[in-house]
């Protein structure tokens, strides 16, 4: 993998809590994985206990045609 | 039980799908690329199909270009070839067929002929012919088209002597229009001239050189002609006898190419391709076409009427009835090369993958093939080879396999009936049918259990069939051996399947149809009478079948049906969509094939297998399963993915209570969950179960792990369950959760 280039970028803008540490979200570095390949991204981020928000649009669009693409490797 | 993901897409496993030869075996049944027969005939391989074709449409000037590729002098051969592709019209099966030579005066007569190309350059090796005759004003013709500087010795005093002494029974327009053929040609004319002392005097100047044959016989006294290559070998002599106007138009094509090999200082035996007239292995249908006669051509349209005449022979008997070919727009010849290639691929995308994995498995193309060519076997093993080298994705079958996984585990239900150590049959409905009409099931079960003599069994489970079609042969294999181990717990009873793929996936023991059964004992008294025309839908599963077909009839027709055959019917049936997993892995190659089933009648549609009744009814089509007809249930209702877990559930435990007397525990989750009409239709179209939901929402009460969208005001939370993460959006009620949306991902996320 080349290094840590982000694929992915969401800024919450603070409009996303974690419900369990009552803090905002904030915009972090995660990775995802699949098949073995790995994707470094920024999404919203609990800075306490580490909660990765995937949003709907983005699950369902970027994440569903890689791993469909990947799925043909 | 969670099914293995594969682990990389980085592992290079590869099995050959089979041998080269077999790739070519397979293929070769495949007659789509055969030429037409009247092609075939053509020994100057003239289109003929596509030359009557530009015809039909009125394009007279494409249709003379296509003839006068074939030959220097249109005139001579539309006047006088003997057409033997004539004789070779399949319409000649029927009444007469198509008058090809007439359609080639015809595209003389209306056509406008092709400009000569002027840039060509001349080829540097210079040709004589001596001696003029049918043969060798041919060849000359023919060496002028392909660039040799060409000149005739010939004893006639112009070019209208020289047609009239060599073709004399050419009619005069043609002849005419010979003449000026000839003068426009490139070819250049010493007439009155000895060709027997021009030889000796110029043979020397030339590279290539041609005679007619009695001035070769009267300069080589007993010369042998090979006639495969039309050349007297020892003084390489273009030259030979022919007879009739196509024999001597063929054989100076076969000289024309012995010169270019002779140009080049080769044997004229060297490479030189297919030549001549062919054998044709083509299939052509001739169902609908009716016998007509030939069309006198007077004038254009007539012209145009005896062309549209043709039948464009060729062979798409499997596309015409599978949707599936008809999608990805590729007969089976292609298609299997493309899976075979694709299948050697190591690194890199997978292109057929998804073609591979679209098909219904349902065999039709073996049938409706005149040499039986069996693409749903070809998918199959690309299938099992993809599962082998690890390269089929769990993400195309992993819903349909947890589903048949929930079947034989959750769901699976395997009882002797009370009162009985050994029971003489068992009871198998299949799985699609406790999920989808799990009221006629119970109602089938009773009443067998009823009217059988020797006890019968019951067992609710998944046949085999799903991981069959996935090509998880592992799977198979132990799925076979836990259900032949409940089998033999049983005494080895007689199957009665409820469904004719069933029936065949467990034909191993011995099984019959339910529709056996109720053949031997009668209908039930309550069974409907339906007085009604109706139309059979058969099950692929019932595909050579006919034992379970006619049955079927029978019983339909007891009920006061009136059966209406349909196109494509008995073994000819297509797939509703739900075989070979083709609803999970492509809705929309699915959708045409429910589509194909629904376009052949208007009527109800009775059908024996009930993912068919399913998809049918889906589709808004007055649709029923034989034994929602015989057991009078309800055929109206098409439960969602969730509701046919929830059926099959439910069923098993209805029965354990009723039959069994096992009362079973309903599980108290300790809160409630209620759904939005928008989160159930999603639901559904996203594949996400309402069990999925319940283990999220589970996993949220344990951990209390979930963000709050300040912006929509929705919670949303996460569990990984398996190999898919689902994400659940929802406000919390005064006894649990409203579940707003849901969807998921297959990647895993972590931080970093
Ligand atoms: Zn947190």
């Amino acid at each position: 993998m080349a290094t840590e280039k982000t694929y992915y970028t969401i800024d919450p803008e603070g409009k996303l809590t974690c419900m369990k540490c009552k803090v905002p979200l904030r915009k972090g570095n995660a990775k995802f994985m699949y098949l073995d390949n790995g994707f470094p991204v920024e999404l919203p981020v609990c800075p306490k206990c580490g909660f990765v928000y995937v949003p709907e649009e983005l699950a369902l669009g970027k994440v569903l045609s890689v791993e469909k693409a990947l799925e043909d490797k | 039980m969670i099914i293995k993901e594969r682990q990389s897409t980085h592992v290079y496993r590869q099995k050959q799908l089979f041998s080269k030869e077999e790739l070519e075996a397979r293929e070769s049944l495949c007659v789509h690329e055969q030429p037409a027969y009247c092609n075939a005939a053509c020994p100057l391989k003239l289109d003929t199909k596509a030359m009557v074709a530009a015809i039909a449409s009125g394009d007279f000037s494409k249709a003379l270009q296509l003839y006068e590729k074939i030959t220097p002098f249109p005139y001579i051969l539309s006047a006088l070839c003997e057409a033997p592709c004539e004789g070779k019209c399949k319409l000649c099966t029927l009444g007469e067929g198509v008058s090809v030579r007439e359609l080639e005066a015809a595209a003389l007569c209306y056509g406008e002929r092709a400009k000569k190309k002027g840039l060509l350059r001349k080829k540097a090796k210079k040709a004589a012919i001596f001696g003029a005759d049918l043969f060798s004003v041919f060849l000359a013709g023919e060496l002028a088209k392909k660039m040799y500087p060409v000149t005739v010795y010939c004893s006639q005093s112009d070019a209208a002597d020289l047609v009239a002494e060599c073709i004399p029974e050419l009619p005069a327009a043609a002849k005419e229009a010979t003449v000026a053929d000839l003068k426009k040609a490139d070819i250049k004319f010493e007439f009155s001239t000895d060709p027997a002392s021009a030889y000796a005097e110029t043979v020397e100047k030339y590279d290539l050189i041609g005679a007619s044959y009695s001035v070769a016989q009267q300069l080589y006294p007993g010369l042998t002609v090979d006639e495969t290559v039309m050349v007297y070998r020892e003084q390489k002599l273009l030259t030979g006898k022919t007879e009739g106007v196509l024999d001597a138009a063929f054989a100076a094509k076969k000289a024309a190419l012995s010169a270019d090999r002779l140009a080049q200082n080769l044997d004229p035996s060297n490479t030189r391709g297919e030549e001549g007239s062919v054998e044709t292995r083509l299939y052509t249908n001739t169902g609908g076409v009716e016998a007509s006669n030939r069309i006198r051509i007077t004038d254009r349209e007539s012209a145009v009427a005896e062309a549209s005449r043709c039948i464009q022979c060729h062979c798409d008997e499997c596309i015409k009835g599978c949707v599936y070919l008809q999608h990805y727009k590729k007969f089976p010849r292609i298609l299997t090369r493309e899976i075979y290639n694709n299948v050697s691929i190591i690194m890199g995308d997978h292109m057929m993958n998804r073609p591979i994995n679209a098909c219904s498995l349902c065999g039709q193309c073996s049938i409706l093939c005149p040499n039986g060519y069996d693409m749903a076997e070809i998918c199959k093993l690309a299938r099992e080879n993809m599962v082998y080298t690890d390269k089929m994705s769990l993400a195309v079958h992993e819903f349909a396999l947890m589903d048949m996984v929930f079947s034989n585990e959750e769901a699976f239900l395997c009882r002797k009936q009370p009162g009985f150590d050994t029971c003489k049959y068992v009871f198998f409905p299949g799985c699609q049918a406790t999920a989808i009409a799990p009221a006629t099931v119970r109602a089938a079960y009773l009443d067998l259990c009823n009217r059988l003599e020797g006890g019968v069994a019951l067992m609710l489970g998944c046949c085999g069939a799903i991981c069959d079609w996935a090509g998880r042969y592992e799977m198979q294999e132990d799925t076979v051996k836990f259900l032949d181990e409940k089998l033999a717990q049983l005494g080895s009873p007689v199957i009665i399947a409820g469904c004719p793929t069933c029936k065949k996936e467990l034909s191993r023991h011995e099984t019959i149809g339910i529709w056996d059964v109720l053949e031997t004992v009668g209908l039930p008294e309550k069974a409907k009478r339906m007085d009604r025309p109706i139309a059979i839908h058969d099950a692929c599963g019932a595909r050579g079948d006919s034992q379970t077909q006619d049955a079927i009839r029978r019983i339909a027709e007891q009920m006061g049906c009136t059966v209406e055959a349909t196109e494509y019917d008995r073994d000819k049936s297509p797939c509703c969509g739900y075989g070979g997993l083709t609803q999970y892995t492509n809705k929309e190659v699915a959708k045409k094939m429910t589509d194909k089933c629904l376009e052949r009648s208007d009527l109800p549609y009775l059908s024996y297998c009930m993912a068919c009744r399913d998809r049918f009814a889906r589709e808004g089509r007055e649709s029923m399963h034989l034994l929602e007809l015989v057991y009078g249930t309800s055929a109206d209702h098409c439960p969602d993915i969730s509701e046919k877990r929830y059926n099959r559930l439910s069923l098993k435990n209805q029965l354990l209570g009723e039959v069994w007397n096992e009362d079973v525990e309903e599980v108290d989750l300790g809160f409630t969950i209620d759904y939005t009409t928008e989160a159930i239709e999603m639901m559904d179209d996203r594949m996400i179960l309402k069990t999925d939901v319940i283990r999220v929402l589970q996993n949220l009460k344990e951990t209390g792990e979930a963000i709050l969208d300040g912006e929509t005001g929705l919670c949303v939370t996460r569990a990984r369950l398996g190999n898919v993460t689902f994400w659940v959006k929802y406000t919390e009620t005064e006894t649990g959760y409203l579940v707003h949306r849901a969807y998921s991902h297959r990647m895993t996320i972590q931080t970093r």
